[in-house]
């Protein structure tokens, strides 16, 4: 809403263009470890992938890091070892979470051991995914939404995906249920495209739209809110960026999420 | 234990006083302006014969000095009036009650030498800043909208809060640590429109002091300045009427006598119309939205005789923002000041003052699905007695104050269909007290001091549930307190120490000390000041800020007080700083102390400042060189890291050009060092996007920012009664693009890499103004 606002200031006062390209001052870091894996509620090949930083002004190809050894066990005792399939640096292993489970990562990689655990909450089932037209100074914007009912009697974490005709968006949509406890939701997921193009960022009609839902445990929830507190919002604006709080040892960047896992799909009309 | 700490105070004070008390005579008066009847804060009154003394009038224009019995000279002057000199026989305790003409009324010539005061380069006190209301008047604006929290960004030591923005930092300190006052009520927000204009409506302003440092011991609560604004009491002579209509606001005030020379009042009214522009629009949902703030600044006082004169002011201001069926967003201040001086006897002079004060703010979300509103208010009544004794060298200050704090957090409306809940958050009492003594001491003729101390307590009151926290922000203990009941309690001695040493009437050396503390604090993940900030009180979790300050400064006048050459160093240690966990979440959010972080940080710095103060061409340059730092065991592995508005240089210029009678030309000119920021170091892939790894906290730097604003004021033919005038201004005239906010986007020329995309706030606007005055 803030952001409106601020939209809306600008709009009154840019006169001349207001954006440029800039070169900024920063010394690329050298490469840090990032874990990121999640364990969901189908049986599917699980994927922990591994890979590692590039410098800010390197391009953007994300080194794998094969060889490593990835188990997870889980809080009932079973062991799963994770293999390295086709892709370098993903780890699979054709499993299913169950909810109310806790799982336990290991990972040793390049002679350090990394460890991270993760209970996966119980499924909230997702309703309906639909669209919802906006007014925005006088101009109609179609957004997508996704429909449940929150559960009265627990804490809820979500995490969602927005695809639009197969494309991701670059927003991370996070939410907890500390203001809307028990109450049915329609939660909108404004679409922003990988794109620098923000006349792209409407939905048209016969666009498909794709709606991934997960119920997340708090930790991961922290993880994507941090980040999503940062996104597309450089520095002097807000919370000053940091690294998102990983639930991984050892320094790794990433996280270790055991969630639920939904997904819907629909055509805007 | 609290009163036996006032009782201490007091004795001691006593027997200073009676100490110092001789058998002399006094000379006591008020000196006001001829034309207004205003009375004139800060005026010089030097008396010579057997001895020579002098002395300033206080904020009530209200001054007296002692000596020995004798016929002395004695001269009244203030800058920008004649000067008034008379011969008096000092054979009883005698009252001088004068009035001084205005420069405007006289030519240039009579405002000769002799009332060009050496007040910066004589008296103790340091880190003082006043602004002079005329050149304010003159001082180049976005949308020609004068403003005394801009002009007061262009001093040395004081940056600014943003572009276009009125927050501001004073050595080093965060935004929230302004004590701003205006009739001494504090204004917890004083920005309108997020923070373009300021809640000051300038027509309302008498005066206007910032203390960057050696804060006197009257003033409490905030660790990094205090800006002090006075309002205008009013015309108690005749009917007056002035206003301005501009780009975005019109202005009007009346003032006038309710009772000839004894009593007058002042009212002062602005508003803005952007939002009228806005509905001229075909569109329905762009001509429902709002976009507006007014302010009405009242004043009434009244001599009920000569020992007595009763001052009520108020204000009050608000703005709205709201875009039809989506969202409505008002804001504001209400303050109330009720004040009584009493004249003892010549000696000693009282202020008793009753003070109300609230901030609040409204939210009210329209969508159909999360359809709520939310409130928010902090609310004070503040009881300040204050003394000030007049002795032959010394000018004693004591007094008491007591502030109750409420502060209801928020509170969320919704109904049943809302799919957010509506929640009452605790609200939070408070009581902050203070006692405090000071004595400004003249020495000798090379020697001032200007010493005291305050005791300041602050009580966290029930009804409530106080929770404490781990480090990990989990519960450790609740506690639940009853209404009425203490829970928590801090006490802090805050030491305050000036000095200085004259060469010659031209030359001297400052030095001071001080220690201010702070217990109401501002939660905000914002840069610029925001109309949702949310207040805190001192609690189990939070301790009290603490400030220490040491500053050395040297100051010049040359060609007789006609230009002003200062340098200050300073070096400050702040404790119990505030800042934030990853992933906090501060709003509506009972638990938020848990989210806190708590550290230390330290400023320092020197500022350069040179000034000349009247002829044709004035104004003055301003340079600052410093450093602000935080330290944080959670942050940048608890090395120092730079604050975000830690910039290295500041240097502003301003011009005044006085070309005829009827064209004035003025000019400033900014340039600082951009802020300190993060910057990405490297950048990983994550849920199938990009993020970015950061490893020094605020390593970076924006880009400079560097502004050039003009303007020109032309007078229109002085009728007999009526006058107006035309401005016009143009900001940023060299329409430079200044760093507003820099996001990262995938670079344009090269789709695999990475590139900074600053956004800039305003390039080059001009504004014109027309004013009035019958």
């Amino acid at each position: 809403m803030k952001k409106l606002v601020i939209y809306f200031s600008l709009f009154a006062f840019c006169l001349t263009g207001c954006k440029k390209i800039i070169e900024i001052d920063t010394e690329n870091a050298d490469p840090q470890l990032v874990i990121e894996g999640r364990i969901n509620d189908s049986l599917i090949d699980q994927q922990i992938k591994i890979s590692k930083t590039i410098g800010y002004t390197e391009t953007n190809v994300f080194p794998k890091v094969s060889g490593a050894s990835v188990t997870v066990t889980d809080s009932k005792g079973n062991t799963f070892v994770f293999k390295e399939g086709s892709t370098s640096g993903t780890y699979i292993n054709k499993m299913k979470g169950v909810p109310g489970v806790t799982y336990n990562l290991n990972v040793t990689a390049e002679g350090q051991t990394y460890t991270a655990s993760s209970k996966m909450p119980n499924v909230v089932k997702m309703d309906s995914i639909g669209v919802i037209n906006n007014f925005f100074f006088g101009r109609e914007r179609k957004t997508a939404a996704v429909f449940f009912k929150d559960p009265a009697n627990e804490t809820n974490f979500y995490h969602f995906n927005l695809y639009v005709n197969d494309v991701l968006s670059e927003r991370f949509y996070v939410n907890n249920d500390r203001l809307t406890n028990g109450n049915d939701l329609r939660i909108q997921l404004f679409f922003n495209p990988p794109t620098n193009d923000h006349d792209s960022d409407e939905l048209n009609a016969n666009d498909k739209i794709k709606i991934e839902m997960e119920c997340i445990d708090s930790n991961i929830f922290d993880y994507w809110y941090a980040l999503s507190q940062q996104s597309n919002r450089g520095p002097n604006q807000g919370t000053t960026p940091a690294n998102p709080t990983s639930n991984i040892s050892n320094q790794a960047l990433g996280y270790f999420s055991a969630n639920t896992y939904q997904v819907l799909s629909a055509t805007v009309k | 234990m609290l009163i036996r700490h006032y009782l201490a105070l007091f004795s001691l004070l006593f027997l200073s006083t009676s100490i110092f008390a001789q058998k002399k005579f006094t000379l006591s008066g008020t000196i006001r302006d001829a034309g207004t009847g205003e009375t004139l804060i800060g005026a010089t009154v030097r008396i010579s014969g057997a001895s020579t003394a002098a002395t300033l009038t206080n904020n009530y224009g209200y001054f007296a000095l002692t000596q020995a019995e004798g016929t002395y000279t004695v001269a009244v002057s203030y800058t920008g009036y004649a000067s008034v000199v008379k011969t008096i026989n000092l054979t009883k305790d005698t009252k001088l009650n004068e009035e001084l003409k205005s420069a405007n009324d006289l030519d240039e010539v009579t405002v000769s030498a002799n009332n060009r005061k050496n007040d910066n380069v004589k008296s103790a006190q340091m880190g003082l800043e006043r602004i002079d209301m005329k050149s304010l008047n003159s001082i180049p604006v976005l949308l020609g909208e004068k403003d005394i929290l801009k002009t007061i960004q262009l001093l040395p030591g004081v940056k600014s809060g943003g572009e276009g923005n009125t927050g501001f930092y004073v050595r080093g300190g965060a935004a929230d640590q302004n004590l701003i006052i205006l009739d001494e009520a504090v204004v917890y927000n004083s920005s309108h429109l997020l923070g373009f204009f300021s809640t000051f409506n300038a027509d309302a302003i008498k005066d206007v002091s910032l203390y960057k440092g050696g804060m006197p011991a009257q003033y409490g609560g905030r660790l990094s300045s205090v800006l002090d604004v006075k309002m205008d009491d009013g015309n108690n002579k005749e009917f007056k009427f002035q206003g301005g209509i501009g780009l975005i606001a019109s202005r009007l005030k009346a003032e006038g006598p309710i009772v000839k020379d004894r009593g007058s009042f002042m009212v002062s009214f602005r508003r803005t119309y952007i939002d009228l522009f806005l509905r001229a629009s075909p569109d329905s949902s762009v001509n429902g939205s709002t976009l507006n703030f007014y302010d009405i600044n009242a004043k009434a006082n009244y001599k009920i005789n000569d020992k007595n004169t009763i001052y009520i002011s108020g204000y009050f201001g608000k703005d709205n923002i709201g875009v039809k069926d989506l969202f409505e967003n008002n804001w504001g201040n209400v303050t109330t000041t009720i004040r009584l001086n009493h004249i003892f006897n010549d000696r000693l002079f009282s202020n008793t003052s009753l003070i109300y004060n609230n901030y609040n703010y409204t939210v009210r979300l329209l969508n159909d699905a999360t359809n709520f509103k939310a409130t928010s208010l902090v609310r004070d009544f503040n009881f300040k007695e204050d003394f000030q004794y007049f002795s032959n060298k010394h000018t004693l200050r004591f007094g008491v104050n007591a502030t109750q704090h409420r502060i209801s957090p928020i509170d969320i409306d919704s109904d049943e269909a809302s799919q957010v809940n509506s929640l009452t958050q605790e609200r939070r009492y408070g009581i902050e007290s203070a006692a405090y003594v000071s004595d400004e001491w003249a020495v000798n003729e090379h020697l001032n001091f200007l010493y005291g101390v305050r005791l300041a307590a602050f009580s966290l009151m029930g009804p409530g549930n106080f929770s404490t926290y781990d480090a990990d922000g989990n519960i450790l203990s609740t506690e639940n307190v009853a209404k009425g009941k203490f829970h928590k309690n801090y006490f802090n001695l805050e030491p305050r120490f000036s000095v200085s040493y004259l060469f010659n009437e031209e030359n001297s050396i400052k030095a001071s000390y001080n220690r201010n503390t702070q217990n109401v604090h501002i939660l905000t993940n914002a840069t610029s000041s925001s109309p949702t900030d949310q207040y805190v009180l001192s609690s189990n979790n939070i301790k009290p800020e603490i400030a220490d300050q040491v500053a050395l400064g040297y100051f010049k006048n040359l060609d007789e007080n006609n230009y002003e050459l200062s340098g200050e160093i300073y070096y400050k240690w702040l404790q119990n700083q505030i800042d934030y966990k990853n992933a906090a979440e501060l709003l509506a959010n009972s638990n938020v102390e848990s989210e806190l972080l708590y550290g230390v940080g330290r400023a320092y710095g020197m500022e350069l400042f040179f000034k000349k103060k009247f002829g044709k061409l004035n104004g003055w340059v301003g340079y600052t060189l410093s450093r602000t730092e935080r330290k944080f065991t959670e942050l940048n592995n608890g090395k120092y890291f730079p604050a975000r508005q830690d910039r290295t240089h500041d240097i502003s210029v301003v011009g005044i050009y006085n070309m005829t009678k009827r064209w004035t030309f003025s000019s400033s000119f900014i340039y600082s060092t951009g802020n300190a920021v993060t910057y990405p170091a490297g950048k990983y892939s994550v849920g199938g996007q990009m993020a970015y790894y950061y490893t020094e906290r605020n390593a970076g730097r924006m880009p400079y920012s560097m502004r050039l604003d003009v303007s020109a004021t032309l007078e229109g033919k002085v009728r007999k009664k009526y006058q107006s005038s035309w401005n016009f201004g143009i900001y940023n005239l060299l329409a430079r693009k200044n760093p507003y906010a820099i996001e990262f986007i995938t670079d344009p020329d090269n789709p695999g890499k990475t590139a900074a995309q600053q956004t800039s706030l305003f390039g080059l606007i001009p504004s014109i103004t027309w004013n009035f005055k019958f």
